[in-house]
């Protein structure tokens, strides 16, 4: 049965009608439009315009017993870790991206990792933790700071498919899965931050498997090199999952679930092995 | 950039299916990821209780759910502005309608 | 410094930036504003127009890379998230001042051989000069080449165009207005970050004051290029005659932009341009180095 609320009224058939709807649009229109600051700057307005630091600031911090307090601290610094890679990693993207529209779309990705870093980096001073940077370095999981030394090598190397795959997509699905996996279970302080993260990490998620779908369509050899570039990283990223869902308690078929979940933007694009 | 899926024919009509389609009058659901205008044509799929109407798919990428104002058919393109995906109807194999990115 | 940081954080910007002084805004103007008919409609005005359009989005380009680049080799996490604003601040001004060269009448297919064909050749040195050092990820220089140097000039430019188009072109005027909202955040974090690395490493100054002197000669040389032999000041002039618009005023450093000469008006954006640095270097224990005059 038809979710009437949800989907619309239906109305008469009127083929004819001179109604606009957004998919007749033309796909570079399209693109155009979604690639832009003016698309961000009207899409971040709508969820980000009542928060300060990503919070509703109604929402008061809660009391955390010692052992939460502690694993949650333990989970933050590590996506302070990888939130930095994102930063640093897509910063360094801007300079080798193949046009305008790229760079400005990169340009607003560089900020919404900026600003997840520091809401985290906020988070922490919250639960007490008095210098967070420092806190980072001592916690940061060991795969994750191979993964992030990694995915900078290959920004580095202007290696702009291998760096978008392992940044927009391996990175940003990680984080897409756990964050929505952590926000069904988090404070009501930590939920709501990462709700709102979640809502970034469509973006980035959507492009890097957009642009790299276009490329491998054009080029299909590019598709070994990036699948010995996902055989590389995938233990170092399936290591982190697993270490952080230990942190926050799932249980092994949830953790198998993201996994595969983590795993699925990899197939989409051919590269499922 | 060629576009693999142009809506060459008359986009409310299929070779299957040549009765007219139904139109929706879609409704702001409280979307937010989108600017003011085009938030009508997206809302949150709210797990498995929720419904899909004949107007709407699925986004495989970031699971949102898109919607159009006509009643979708097999070979439509829809975009998902929240996650910038290009993406085109198909009917899965259990019959229903689903989404595959276009690349 | 961390508190000084704070001041640049994320949030601020958020709340001071796309929650203030851009909201309402579409392309950095209102929406119902337009380039004025008189200068669409004038051939020598639209090319002018055009022209200079072109050097602001090479300028913003190159802050673009600049910024994005610097974040790498930031030294500090604060300095990073700082410079991801930065980043799409400029990727916006980007995106703005391009837009405008479509609303002049570019088409779209024509845009980047527009910007290659009427793009100063020393405004493209002035931006090489930069991201080289950018390119080696040098922090202190590259944020002195950036957020002192290109900033401290694009304010100053911003400013005197805002003075001229607000009389006559609000659209232009609007944009510029926020842009130079932006720019101050840019000079500012500038000379406040670099100030403390300068005494952490004084061995730096020569270098530095290198790249001050030689960037400042290209700038010199690109006002050049821009001022002298410019048709579009006397057609501008009969223009607002016809329009009766002879009473209007532009006034900017203490003078009144409309009554002045290119030349005149090259020495008054130089001489500014040229104290602006002179200050803002000394206060971060920079000795201003007078560059050649082209």
């Amino acid at each position: 049965m038809q979710n009437k609320r949800l989907s619309g009224h239906p109305k008469s058939a009127e083929p004819g009608e001179g109604r606009f709807d957004l998919h007749d649009l033309p796909p570079e229109v399209f693109y155009d439009q979604v690639h832009s600051f003016e698309f961000w700057f009207q899409a971040v307005q709508g969820y980000l315009s009542n928060k300060v630091y990503g919070v509703d600031p109604n929402i008061a911090p809660p009391d955390l017993p010692d052992l939460d307090r502690d694993r949650l601290i333990t989970v933050l610094c590590n996506y302070c870790v990888g939130e930095t890679a994102a930063l640093e990693g897509s910063s360094g993207l801007i300079g080798i991206a193949p046009n305008r529209q790229t760079k400005i779309f990169l340009s607003t990705q560089v900020v919404d990792e900026g600003r997840h870093l520091e809401v985290f980096l906020h988070r922490l001073q919250l639960l007490g933790v008095a210098d967070p940077e420092s806190e980072v370095e001592r916690r940061a999981s060991r795969s994750l700071m191979l993964f992030k030394r990694r995915l900078l090598e290959l920004v580095n190397g202007k290696d702009w498919e291998a760096a978008i795959f392992a940044q927009n997509v391996i990175l940003e699905s990680l984080e897409f899965t756990v964050f929505q996996s952590h926000a069904r279970e988090a404070d009501p302080l930590t939920r709501d931050l990462l709700l709102g993260i979640v809502k970034d990490e469509r973006r980035h998620i959507g492009f890097g498997e957009n642009e790299l779908g276009r490329r491998l369509q054009l080029a299909p050899h590019i598709r070994a090199r990036l699948g010995q570039v996902k055989r590389e990283l995938d233990h170092l990223v399936l290591d982190t999952l697993e270490e952080t869902l230990l942190e926050l308690g799932a249980d092994s078929s949830e953790r198998e679930k993201l996994g595969r979940a983590y795993l699925e933007a990899a197939a989409r694009l051919g590269l499922g092995t | 950039m060629t576009d693999p899926f142009p809506q060459e024919a008359d986009p409310t009509t299929s070779e299957a299916d040549t009765r007219p389609r139904q139109r929706f009058e879609l409704e702001d659901t409280g979307f937010d990821e989108v600017p003011p205008r085009f938030r009508k044509f997206y809302r949150r799929w709210r797990g498995p209780g929720d419904q899909l109407g004949p107007n709407e798919v699925i986004c495989p990428v970031c699971k949102v759910v898109i919607r159009s104002t006509r009643e979708l058919r097999p070979g439509d393109r829809v975009y998902c502005m929240p996650c910038m995906s290009r993406l085109i109807v198909v009917r899965g194999e259990d019959g229903r309608l689903e989404a595959r990115v276009a690349y | 410094m961390a508190d000084f940081l704070a001041a640049y954080s994320i949030q601020n910007w958020l709340e001071s930036c796309p929650q203030g002084y851009l909201v309402g805004t579409v392309y950095g103007h209102r929406p119902e504003e337009e380039e004025p008919a008189a200068l669409l409609e004038n051939e020598i005005l639209r090319e002018e127009a055009i022209r200079t359009t072109v050097q602001l989005v090479v300028g913003e380009r190159c802050a673009l890379a600049a910024s994005s680049g610097l974040i790498n080799a930031a030294p500090d996490e604060a300095s990073k998230r700082f410079l991801a604003t930065q980043t799409l601040d400029e990727a916006r001004h980007v995106e703005i001042f391009t837009q405008r060269l479509l609303d002049l009448g570019v088409p779209k297919k024509d845009l980047e051989s527009t910007i290659q064909h009427f793009a100063n050749p020393n405004l493209v040195k002035f931006a090489e000069v930069l991201l080289e050092k950018v390119d080696k990820k040098d922090f202190v220089a590259g944020v002195v080449g950036q957020n002192i140097v290109l900033e401290g000039m694009a304010f100053s430019v911003f400013e005197m165009m805002h003075a001229i188009s607000e009389p006559t072109n609000p659209k232009f005027a609007h944009m510029l207005s926020g842009t130079i909202a932006d720019e101050r955040r840019h000079v500012g974090f500038g000379e406040n970050r670099i100030g403390s690395l300068i005494k952490q490493y004084p061995e730096r100054k020569p270098d530095i004051e290198k790249l001050q002197k030689e960037m400042s000669y290209w700038m010199l040389a690109t006002f050049a290029d821009a001022f002298r032999n410019n048709p579009a000041r006397a057609e501008f002039k009969r223009i607002e005659g016809e329009l009766g618009r002879a009473g209007v005023h532009a006034e900017w450093q203490g003078v009144d932009l409309l009554t002045m000469e290119p030349e005149e008006m090259e020495h008054l954006l130089a001489d500014t341009v040229l104290k602006e640095f002179k200050i803002r270097l000394g206060r971060i224990g920079i000795e201003y180095q007078t560059p050649a005059r082209p």
